[in-house]
């Protein structure tokens, strides 16, 4: 408490120092903001310390949140872009704080909203107005903590992308509405990529290297890059000379009956191991046996 | 296979006789510092998902340069393995031609006549020849191990090579079955030479510490007689009858 007390005077000493520098107070900057929402409960929270060093942490709020201009915020007075604007209305289901601020992704990400809105994600929510589509936070986070790029603590950079998709694509309820498996993850992790990306391999695939990330598209689109024929380009960027029956490899199905060469192949061979341990262990243990006994019959002789 | 045929009209018995000779030796080495490399690379990918796999392979320089030396061994046992087969050949077409290792009814009987003797209903040991049948299992579980893990192993090691070789109705399954092929069968593998090969060599009473067959290639007379006394009554029969008769 005592910690928060100091953070709140400070905040309002920097606020007031702030005034002077800035005679309109209709501009409001990060600051003044978070002297409520970087402090008090029962609002929505920033992390003050946190937001200031994300990729962020240099924007004023109302850059994005832009129908707030005065603090305390009181109505939309602002003027907002056309282009925002329709962006918000189309997005309204994934956020129903502040949509605006949503939307506001595109006035430096542009290109990136283009392909968004092309992919499979971004058709479910534009088109068919849904709220399971990622959008930008689904995947980067809060935009007031996005991280830079190389510190490992971005949930879309190679660590934990895979954490990331499966936070949907393993989820049953979803993965029924859209006719995928939830099991595409762990399929993947017991791949011959999976395996070498759990033990810390970097140079392996992981989902977006193969799905797309912005502009991911459905595996049944025939652009997208695991469909078809496009699989052989895909593949042979990392394995150059790969061919049709190389591409096969990997399709993230479960071994089951319905595949029955591997299937069988494999309960065979868990039965033959399991019978030659068992054997090898019976005839060195009756051996044992057999050793120790000839060994007391010898002793018992010699007395 | 390499054994001289000593002549039975020696009266006075050598100390030791050859075994194996150099190139078996040789090819032994290699097959088990081969072996003990793969295994020991290969082992965090068949449970990676423990957390202590990914420790293990970073004592091998990571999970890339674990992989390299898993290949680099695997190929290097490959050759191993062609080297013997080459040598096999070499030796039949020399005529001198032996079929020691090669299973017989006999080992069946042994078989059945060691487990007797086991347990306690028969009072006579086998009377093994050249090879035991333990040794012989030995021989042809590792030949077949080379052959499953091995043909699996190159597909997975050069996959793009392997898919020009894949005929296209097995493309839907053939990934999977090498990938079964080499995971499972390498797990046997290496369980069967801890309970077997170690059991048998180093860890039985009148072995341990350990057989020094592999290093010598010699094995004493004496064991000879105890151990495969089929085989010394083969090579020295005059021996081996006075030694009856008496």
């Amino acid at each position: 408490m005592k910690r928060e007390k100091i953070t709140l005077l400070s905040l309002i000493f920097i606020f007031l120092i702030s005034l002077l520098s800035h005679p309109d107070p209709a501009i409001a900057n990060s600051l003044s903001c978070l002297i409520c929402h970087g402090t008090s409960e029962g609002v929505i929270f920033i992390d003050g310390e946190r937001f200031s060093k994300s990729v962020h942490g240099t924007l004023d709020c109302t850059s994005c949140h832009l129908k707030y201009i005065d603090t305390p915020h009181k109505t939309l007075e602002k003027e907002i872009d056309k282009s925002i604007l329709d962006i918000s209305l189309s997005i309204r289901i994934k956020s129903k704080a502040d949509p605006v601020a949503l939307s506001a992704c595109n006035q430096c990400h542009p290109d990136v909203f283009g392909k968004v809105k092309g992919s499979v994600h971004g058709q479910n929510i534009f088109k068919k107005k849904k709220s399971d589509g990622a959008y930008c936070t689904d995947c980067h986070g809060s935009a007031h903590y996005i991280s830079p790029g190389k510190s490992g603590q971005s949930p879309v950079d190679f660590g934990h992308v895979m954490e990331t998709c499966g936070g949907c694509h393993e989820k049953e309820s979803i993965s029924k509405d859209y006719g995928f498996s939830p099991k595409v993850l762990e399929r993947y992790k017991e791949s011959f990529h999976g395996k070498k990306y759990i033990l810390g391999h970097k140079k392996v695939p992981v989902c977006t290297t193969c799905h797309g990330s912005h502009d991911v598209k459905s595996s049944k689109d025939p652009q997208a890059m695991v469909f078809g024929t496009n699989r052989l380009n895909l593949c042979s960027s990392c394995h150059p000379g790969a061919n049709n029956k190389f591409t096969s490899a990997i399709t993230h199905k479960p071994v089951g009956r319905d595949n029955p060469i591997p299937y069988y192949a494999e309960k065979t061979l868990i039965v033959l191991t399991i019978s030659v341990i068992a054997g090898c262990i019976l005839h060195v243990l009756l051996e044992a046996y057999a050793i120790i006994r000839d060994y007391l019959r010898e002793k018992r002789r010699e007395e | 296979m390499s054994q001289e045929r000593h002549q039975s009209q020696v009266s006075e018995l050598p100390e030791e006789v050859e075994r194996l000779n150099i190139h078996y030796r040789i090819q032994h080495i290699i097959l088990f510092t081969t072996f003990i490399l793969v295994a020991l690379t290969g082992w965090a990918l068949k449970y990676p998902e423990v957390e202590y796999s990914s420790r293990w392979v970073r004592i091998w320089g990571g999970p890339e340069t674990a992989g390299i030396i898993h290949r680099v061994a695997g190929i290097t046992m490959l050759l191993d393995f062609l080297y013997h087969l080459i040598y096999l050949g070499y030796r039949f077409f020399k005529g001198e031609r032996s079929f020691d290792i090669v299973p017989t009814p006999k080992d069946l009987v042994d078989f059945f006549q060691n487990i007797k003797y086991f347990l306690g209903i028969s009072r006579d040991k086998p009377k093994f020849g050249r090879f035991t049948y333990s040794q012989k299992f030995d021989y042809w579980a590792v030949f077949w191990g080379i052959l499953i893990i091995g043909s699996s192993g190159l597909a997975l090691a050069f996959p793009t090579k392997a898919a020009f070789l894949i005929p296209s109705w097995a493309t839907n399954w053939a990934w999977e079955l090498f990938y079964i092929m080499h995971s499972d069968e390498a797990l046997l593998a290496i369980i069967f030479i801890f309970f077997w090969h170690f059991y048998n060599e180093h860890l039985k009473p009148d072995v341990f510490p350990m057989s020094f067959v592999w290093i010598t290639g010699k094995i004493s007379i004496k064991n000879l007689k105890e151990r495969h006394p089929a085989e010394f009554e083969r090579l020295f029969p005059k021996a081996s009858i006075k030694e009856k008769e008496e």
